[in-house]
């Protein structure tokens, strides 16, 4: 019983790897056949390739952006001294010097 | 920090001061000097691109050429570095406790060739732009303003080489036993990891100045492919040094930013060791990445590739100091006086101008970006928007110290948002100019192009927004400091705290009882 | 050490935008610096300050350069004096023009009409003025 479960499974494996190699290649087949039938003058499009590689890079660089900068503002608005959350003093300003040193060296 | 509006010496006694606050007083005056003189040609250039056509206010283009190139010139090595160098030498050696510089002569003389230096720069007037690209540069720039260019360089060179030595051996060997070299502040960090580039970097553009000049005599052909030379080899030794440079322009900013954001927050520093990590990587890794300013020069594609993964390796270590920041003002109580106002401003343009950056890394975006006013404004919010915000505060920082009197908190306001909002409104609109094609370095600019013309009169409003806030600065500097209110030496800001500056700037040679 | 770990995942992500930034523009610019084998080879000189132009055939032209739309050119580009940089923004070629070396560039225009050629390094004087025209054609043939 315990031998035909393995058995099941490395058929299982098998199988499923195989189909996945398929699944990854045959697109890559049809799609070559295909490519040999169009005629020899199509040409990548460069200005669309650069330019879509320039959107996509846009979009990422505006993405971590907006999250950047959306944190920046809310820290700016959060923790300015006169927002009413804020009155108290932190625990860092009842000592000697609030500056001095860094969170290193007072065991956090 | 010898307070000189209450108690005044004469002039001379500062100007042949080897003391290096004294230094750094000469270094400030002269850099900010420049700052208003390169910004004045930054007006006129910006003034003339307004109108498409033939200038009214520049009449020919070989005056425009000679004017943008000055400009830069002006801005990066006669404002740049002189501030980032005079405000290096009033803190350092506090910082580090010493009582001055390691080699005080040294100092002066550094500062002392900065100006002659710049008189061949201005007498000169050379038209090469500030990188001089070989050919041009020896076969067709006219002299002498080309050979005056060539030495102003030379001994601006030579200077901040003499003055990177001095900050290398203040902070490695002279600080103090007691206080290990982790522990020394980020701001002398940062002067400690430029000055180490500019050893590595600047003798490179040094002998390439040499080279070019004995190109220029007809006594070699280094760069002069028309007696067998090869100008690509120029462009190597060039940006060898001259992309590290930018680090060496703008980590002293941010090390500015690290002493101004845990005071206004009043907490302490997010964490001393990241900051310090990514002030060494930076230093390391600026190294690697000159070649992504020449993908368009013939560059094989592994090359390219080389150099862009060079260019991203810098790219965590500068997020690391956005985090920082963020991190330390995080759970603070913040108070927004001038200086914080700049500082915070400072990371956000400069976020702005490093998502530019890593743009301007990939490879294929070259083809749209390179040569174009994408450039300039991608450069201009990395000197304006991180650098010259962070010196700004960092001045606005130091007032009190230095006069013994207060600024004007309002007008400092006027000041950042005009600042703010003109930076923004010229160089985000010269990125757009960019991608619509615009060179840059242009006289001129045809009409049928519509939006250029636009674009172009945008940007020229925003930089008049940048002018105005500047007319504010330089008026507030010099009225405050003769009339402004009596500042409170030990608490300016009324912050709470102990400042270990101040308590050493009334005692210059004595304790630094706060650190 | 909480705060190290918010620290290392802030720059595990940035180093994960830059990958992709990084294999993206790689493969990118694999594909666009593949020059078809049948480019018709156009040359491209540049010198203070215009350009000219030398097709396959002979024929030779001053800073306007007629091309077929449909066929790939392959841009030899020189430079007669200092460095200049050959560029049509419309159809994204940019190379530099470095004296004592030939650069590459290459499009495929589909589009007919006239677009403008310009100098993208600056090279003097008139820099500004160094322009030219492109006019792509339909293809009667």
């Amino acid at each position: 019983m315990e031998c035909t479960s393995k058995q099941q499974m490395k058929t299982l494996i098998a199988v499923s790897i195989i189909a996945l190699v398929a699944l990854a290649l045959i697109p890559q087949i049809v799609h070559a056949q295909l490519a040999q039938q169009t005629s020899a003058k199509q040409y990548i499009n460069l200005r669309a390739e650069v330019w879509n590689e320039f959107f996509r890079m846009t979009t990422a660089a505006f993405t971590v952006g907006a999250i950047v900068s959306g944190t920046m503002i809310w820290l700016v608005w959060r923790f300015r001294e006169s927002n009413p959350k804020n009155k108290a003093p932190t625990k860092w300003e009842h000592m000697d010097d609030p500056t001095a040193g860094s969170y290193e060296e007072e065991g956090h | 920090m010898v307070l000189e509006l209450q108690k005044p010496r004469p002039v001379w006694q500062i100007m042949f001061s080897t003391h290096h606050t004294d230094v750094g007083y000469l270094y400030l005056v002269f850099g900010i000097t420049f700052l208003f003189m390169g910004g004045v040609l930054a007006m006129i250039i910006r003034t003339h691109l307004f109108f498409p056509g033939q200038g009214v206010l520049v009449s020919d283009s070989a005056t425009f050429n000679r004017i943008f190139t000055v400009h830069g010139l002006t801005m990066l090595f006669l404002f740049a570095l002189p501030v980032a160098n005079g405000i290096g030498n009033i803190l350092v050696p506090i910082m580090v406790r010493y009582k001055d510089m390691a080699y005080p002569k040294l100092n002066a003389i550094a500062f002392w060739m900065n100006p002659v230096g710049a008189a061949l720069l201005w007498l000169g007037f050379a038209d090469t732009t500030w990188v001089s690209y070989a050919p041009y540069s020896i076969i067709r720039a006219p002299g002498p303003a080309a050979d005056m260019f060539i030495f102003g360089m030379k001994i601006l060179g030579i200077s901040s080489i003499l003055s990177s030595i001095n900050f290398v051996v203040t902070i490695v060997k002279c600080k103090h036993p007691d206080l290990p070299l982790r522990r020394v502040p980020l701001f002398a960090w940062s002067m400690l990891t430029v000055s180490l580039m500019t050893i590595v970097a600047m003798p490179t553009y040094a002998s390439a100045l040499i080279m070019m000049l004995t190109d220029r005599l007809g006594l070699s052909g280094f760069f002069n492919p028309f007696a067998g030379g090869d100008p690509i080899a120029y462009l190597h030794l060039f940006w060898f040094t001259f992309h590290p440079e930018v680090y060496i322009f703008l980590l002293p900013a941010i090390g500015m930013m690290y002493e101004i954001i845990p005071r206004f927050s009043r907490k302490p520093l997010y964490s001393q060791a990241s900051g310090v990590f990514a002030f060494v990587m930076l230093g390391i890794i600026g190294f690697a990445s000159w070649g992504h300013h020449m993908y368009s020069t013939g560059m094989d594609f592994t090359t390219k590739v080389v150099f862009m993964i060079g260019t991203l390796a810098a790219v965590p270590a500068s997020g690391m100091h956005v985090f920082n920041f963020l991190a330390t003002m995080w759970g603070g109580r913040i108070r927004f006086a001038a200086p914080m106002k700049f500082a915070v401003g400072g990371i956000a343009l400069f976020f702005s101008a490093g998502a530019g950056g890593v743009l301007n890394s990939a490879m294929p975006l070259d083809f749209i970006s390179h040569g174009t006013y994408w450039v300039v404004g991608h450069m201009h919010l990395f000197l304006i928007g991180t650098i010259g915000f962070g010196f700004v505060g960092m001045i606005y920082y130091m007032f009190p110290y230095v006069t013994g009197r207060m600024y004007s908190e309002k007008w400092a306001s006027a000041h950042f948002v005009l600042m703010f909002w003109g930076t923004v409104q010229t160089f985000f609109t010269q990125h757009l100019l960019g991608l619509e094609g615009m060179p840059r370095r242009v006289y001129d600019y045809p009409t049928e192009f519509t939006s250029w013309t636009q674009l172009n009169q945008i940007s020229t409003i925003g930089a008049w927004m940048i002018g105005a806030s500047f007319a504010i600065f330089l008026a507030s500097l010099i009225y405050y400091s003769a009339k402004g209110k009596e500042a409170n030496m030990d608490d300016p800001w009324g912050i709470g705290g102990k400042y270990y500056y101040p308590v050493a700037a009334k005692n210059p040679h004595g304790g630094h009882s706060g650190y | 050490m909480g705060h190290d770990t918010a620290e290392w995942v802030f720059v595990a992500i940035v180093i994960a935008v830059l990958c992709y930034v990084g294999v993206d523009s790689w493969i990118v610019q694999k594909a666009v610096e593949d020059v078809p084998a049948d480019a018709e080879v156009i040359k491209v000189t540049g010198q203070q300050w215009y350009w000219s132009f030398e097709h396959a055939d002979g024929t030779k032209e001053i800073s306007t350069l007629h091309v077929k739309k449909g066929h790939a050119y392959k841009f030899e580009i020189y430079s007669r004096d200092v460095m200049h940089s050959f560029n049509i923004p419309d159809w994204v070629v940019f190379e530099d023009a470095v004296p004592g070396h030939t650069n590459h560039a290459w499009f495929a225009p589909d589009q007919a009409g006239t677009y403008p050629i310009q100098c993208r390094e600056y090279c003097g004087l008139l820099h500004y003025n160094m322009r030219g025209s492109l006019v792509v054609e339909d293809d009667k043939s």
